[in-house]
């Protein structure tokens, strides 16, 4: 650290005060002894005084020519020893490679995590004041519960620690149609009134939504559209203002652009356009106390308010509508109390944080695993500056002996370390650039179309210049302390010969062991990983992935509204339109099999409704259900245990039918009793005509491949209820699916243009969807394991290497003698697993611990799991086996007559 | 000022340096015995100001040419700061005089030639 100060010092501070003392004390004893010349040739001591500071000229501006003497000499020195580093850099440009790579990617890894986990974590909205935002999370019994708009609203009316409150409802495919244009998907995002007044965000053009435009009675309907949008597909044309857009059929007008700096209440999703949310929501859903729709809610915190006060009173408030002793909310809990229910008040710089909530802790985990790969890089420099600094122990003695001061000599090794770190630093930073947004990419929640722009802010390059000075810090300093502190007028007698300190041996194993220790924590961290990936991947999921491509699709004609049924003729219209839309799939080529279902598998929605058994309809139940044509369980793999599938012949009109999973069997039909036959009610609207259990379908997974148990769930044919499908699955011959995908589209048009398509995947990549997080972990952990690894490797060779070098002496004598070449070979290897072995006892400790940070993360391995550990332990020794071999192959080579001529 | 001689000359740059090296390589001194010295060794020719050996002093003693302690000598009981030079500050002093030297000689050779022949 002295060696920063003095820099510092000589840059910008005043000199010490001390200093400054010392040269007028320098100052006054010359005009004193001046004075007493001059009155020894005869002057009055007036006169003498006098004579000495003219004699001696200017002091003011001696003592600033001094000052600056101090100043110019230090910056002066430090120019030197950086062309003097650069100069000696370049002379060993492997060495200069090696180190300034193994830091670039050490920096770029923690600039490259950081910059995605920046986007997605902690940035604060661009918007004023954001540490004034809350989020509001309801709470039941501690979990995390939703709010109903009737309840948001009168919280909204009776609240006073907030000085507003706005809901979102993000509808990610909002269908809207500008001008004349054909309507099409636009993200999109059903906003309270008070929406832009309470984020404190102005219109670029026109003006934003206000209350008034939040009227649920009123027919007209404002609309803004993001300015992102405004430029790229509206063309930046002025004249959108005042013009129409038709959202979910109603007719709106856009009456203005938002601010360019705005793009979200959500970090990742960015609207196109905002419509208020009462006049675009059904007035039954708006009513609805049990059907939520809300992304969120948000407020602002009055001036006087902290975020504890809002908690309290805004929980008071929000048990004051509960009722006591209500039927839970939740299937299978017991009935709630108003205590039951909270009101927590986040911090809402961020936004609403649905996206940092799932990848923050991944992204936290990964950054500090690029930090110990950083850390390792570090170490590994000063390792190799060590090793290289021994080699130079004769010049550093020479240097010495001509009288560069101790401080000098830290000096020009610390601008070493410093120049290979800065260069290190200046690559990393562009790695972090390039890979940043491939990163950003992985970051995806299962349906939602969400992206980050990972663009570097001010908090990037902080962190990438506390990169850079970390490892400057311990690839120059490290190295300069150590060897400066050695007695170099010993080394001057006999270097490169001796065996070498010791202790400066000692520190460069004990360098390469730490670099050991942190690599078996990551890979020992990455192999959990793998091997809970490899368990997921094992598990049986009920159905068959393979060859299925899924289209998302939305059935945009206009229908009944919520807890409304359709008119018999329109569902008549519907039935027959999904039939012929089913078997027109059906008749594609490369289609083995087509259907259509209400939601599907993997869809990261599960829905269900109250049913019960006609005999005992005091037992109402919660399941899960799903409406499907009948090809559905043939295309997506699922095996029909008994009874029968649905035909064609289960339409409106004919008995009503239903195929239960075994789960729902085993839980739901009473021992002994047989399922096939059994009647079921689903208690959806008004509808109690019952259903019949025609067939068993063997339990599968349905929305992650590591649900423990399955949920009783249940089907019903789409052709005898009024639902709009959203999912078509289509299983394809093997190479078809280019070809079945755009037919697939074609049909879908031709049958009805209101059939739009969203998305196109497929059920294989729906299924690794689901453990996206897990997958973005394994991945970084095992590129960064797999650096460390080789970082570690680079450190051993170079160390041993460097041993070989200088013990050739030693193993020359041992040759001597006669002793065997392979002893000299076992002796080296003996050294590197020394070394490996002690990392591994520093290293399990930590492995395990990092481990139980895992925990979450893990599926059917334990955080303990010895098989990775085990094998992260073998990984490590063969590679240090395999980075001493060539070192230790060149020790017995050393010819012995050579070894001792070189004395 | 009628003491001095009227036809002093300006020191050239870098200059001072080197004839401060010069001075201490016969022994340690203070600021004021090198002022002196030079003084008298020029017979008052050099305009030194005593005032700008400072400067040069501690630009000597950062680049590590000269060291510095606070010292009494023998006659008084009063400390001064005594300067003398180090290995390094030999060595710069041999470069510099060589490279007075060869300057010195090319101004000559320009100044007054050697007549060939």
């Amino acid at each position: 650290m002295r060696f920063w100060r003095s820099i510092l010092e000589r840059m910008s501070r005043k000199p010490a005060a001390s200093e400054e003392e010392d040269f007028e004390r320098e100052l006054r004893a010359h005009l004193d002894l001046e004075a007493e010349d001059q009155q020894a040739a005869g002057l009055s001591p007036g006169e003498a005084r006098y004579a000495a500071a003219r004699a001696f000229g200017n002091q003011s501006l001696v003592r600033e020519d001094v000052r600056a003497a101090w100043r110019n000499v230090g910056i002066e020195q430090l120019l030197q020893d950086f062309r003097y580093a650069v100069r000696g850099l370049r002379r060993s440009p492997a060495f200069a490679a090696v180190a300034i790579l193994s830091l670039a990617l050490g920096i770029g890894a923690a600039t490259g995590v950081f910059s995605v986990l920046n986007a997605v974590v902690l940035q604060p909205l661009p918007v004023a004041q954001p540490d004034r935002l809350v989020v509001l999370q309801p709470e039941l019994r501690n979990k995390r519960f939703v709010l109903f708009n009737p309840l948001f609203e009168e919280l909204r009316r009776t609240q006073r620690s907030l000085s507003g409150l706005f809901a979102v409802s993000d509808e990610p495919y909002m269908k809207a149609a500008f001008g004349r244009e054909n309507p099409g998907f636009v993200r999109g995002s059903l906003v309270s009134g008070n929406y832009f007044r309470v984020l404190g965000v102005s219109a670029e053009l026109g003006r934003v939504l206000t209350e008034e435009d939040d009227d649920s009675s009123s027919e007209a309907c404002a609309a803004v559209v993001s300015h992102a949008y405004w430029t790229s597909a509206l063309h930046a044309d002025h004249a959108v203002i005042g013009s129409p857009v038709v959202v979910r059929e109603k007719a709106c007008t856009i009456v203005g652009v938002a601010s360019s700096s705005f793009r979200t209440h959500e970090p990742g999703y960015s609207p196109d356009l905002w419509v208020p949310l009462r006049p675009l929501t059904d007035p039954k859903l708006l009513a609805s106390r049990s059907m939520a729709f809300f992304s969120g809610v948000m407020g602002r915190l009055n001036e006087d308010a902290t975020t504890t006060q809002a908690a309290i009173e805004l929980t008071t408030l929000f048990q004051r509508m509960q009722v006591v002793n209500e039927a839970s909310p939740r299937p299978g809990e017991p009935p709630t109390n108003p205590s039951d229910f909270r009101i927590q008040v986040l911090p809402g710089a961020q936004g609403l944080a649905s996206v940092a909530r799932l990848f923050g802790r991944p992204l936290t985990l990964a950054f500090a695993v690029a930090g110990i790969v950083l850390l390792i890089a570090g170490v590994n420099v000063a390792n190799l500056l060590l090793a290289r600094g021994y080699a130079r122990t004769m010049e550093l003695a020479t240097r010495a002996a001509l009288g560069a001061g101790r401080a000098r000599l830290i000096r020009m090794l610390a601008v070493e370390g410093t120049v290979v770190a800065a260069a290190g630093g200046v690559l990393g930073f562009t790695v972090a650039w390039l890979v940043a947004p491939t990163l950003a990419k992985a970051v995806s929640p299962p349906a939602r179309p969400i992206s980050f722009d990972p663009s570097p802010d001010i908090r990037v390059f902080a962190v990438a210049a506390a990169a850079t000075l970390l490892a400057a810090l311990l690839a120059g300093i490290l190295p300069a302390f150590r060897l400066s502190g050695r007695d170099l007028q010993s080394s001057m007698a006999g270097a490169g010969r001796t065996a070498g300190s010791r202790s400066g041996k000692h520190l460069g194993r004990v360098l390469v062991a730490a670099q050991f220790a942190l690599s078996l924590l990551l890979v020992t961290s990455a192999g959990l990983l793998l091997r809970s990936m490899q368990r997921v991947l094992a598990v049986d999921p009920g159905f068959d992935a393979s060859q299925v491509v899924l289209l998302d699709v939305r059935d945009t004609e206009p229908a009944a509204r919520f807890g409304e049924t359709d008119s018999t003729a329109q569902k008549a219209r519907r039935a027959a339109r999904y039939e012929l839309l089913e078997r027109r799939l059906n008749e594609q080529p490369g289609v083995r099999s087509a259907s259509l279902s209400w939601l599907g598998l993997f869809g990261g929605s599960y829905v269900g409704l109250n049913t019960y058994d006609v005999e005992e309809p005091e037992k109402t139940r919660f399941t899960l259900v799903d409406y499907v044509t009948p090809r559905y369980f043939e295309t997506i793999g699922m095996q029909l245990r008994r009874g029968r599938g649905f035909t064609e012949a289960d339409r409106e009109g004919a008995e009503r039918v239903a195929i239960v999973n075994e789960a729902f069997v085993r839980q739901r039909i009473t021992s002994g009793r047989e399922a096939i036959g059994r009647k079921l009610v689903m208690t959806y609207a008004d509808d109690r005509r019952p259903f019949t259990i025609v067939g068993v379908v063997r339990d599968a997974k349905y929305n992650d491949l590591r649900e423990r148990e399955t949920e009783p769930m249940l089907w019903v044919p789409l052709a005898q209820v009024s639902v709009k499908l959203t999912s078509v699955a289509l299983r394809v011959r093997p190479g078809s699916e280019q070809a079945v995908t755009a037919a697939a589209r074609s049909v879908l048009t031709a049958v009805s243009p209101d059939l739009m398509v969203r998305k196109i995947t497929t059920l294989r990549a729906q299924v690794d969807q689901a453990t996206a997080r897990e997958r973005l972990l394994m991945r970084l952990s095992s590129g960064f394991g797999g650096l460390a690894i080789l970082l570690a490797a680079v450190g051993l060779y170079g160390s041993l290497a460097y041993a070989v070098t200088r013990r050739t002496r030693e193993i020359g004598i041992r040759l001597a003698p006669g002793a065997q070449r392979n002893s000299v070979v076992r002796l080296m290897l003996r050294e590197s697993l020394a070394v490996v072995a002690a990392a591994i006892l520093v290293g399990a400790p930590l492995s395990l611990a990092a481990g139980t940070l895992l925990k979450g993360f893990l599926f059917g391995v334990t955080a303990y799991d010895p098989i990775a550990l085990l094998s992260g332990g073998a990984v490590l020794s063969l590679v240090a086996v395999l980075a001493a071999f060539a070192p230790a192959r060149r020790a017995s080579k050393v010819d012995p007559v050579l070894a001792l001529r070189c004395e | 000022m009628g003491t001095e001689p009227p036809d002093r000359v300006e020191l050239l740059q870098g200059t001072l340096d080197m004839l401060i090296l010069k001075t201490l390589l016969l022994g340690p001194a203070h600021g004021h015995e090198i002022a002196k010295h030079l003084q008298r060794t020029t017979e008052n020719v050099l305009q030194v100001e005593h005032g700008s050996l400072y400067p040069a002093l501690h630009r000597l003693e950062r680049k590590e040419w000269v060291k510095s302690k606070w010292e009494t000598p023998k006659d008084r009981n009063r400390e001064f700061k005594y300067y003398r030079l180090t290995a390094a500050g030999k060595k710069q002093l041999l470069l510099e005089e060589s490279r007075w030297k060869q300057l010195a000689d090319a101004i000559a050779r320009v100044m007054w030639p050697v007549k060939e022949g």
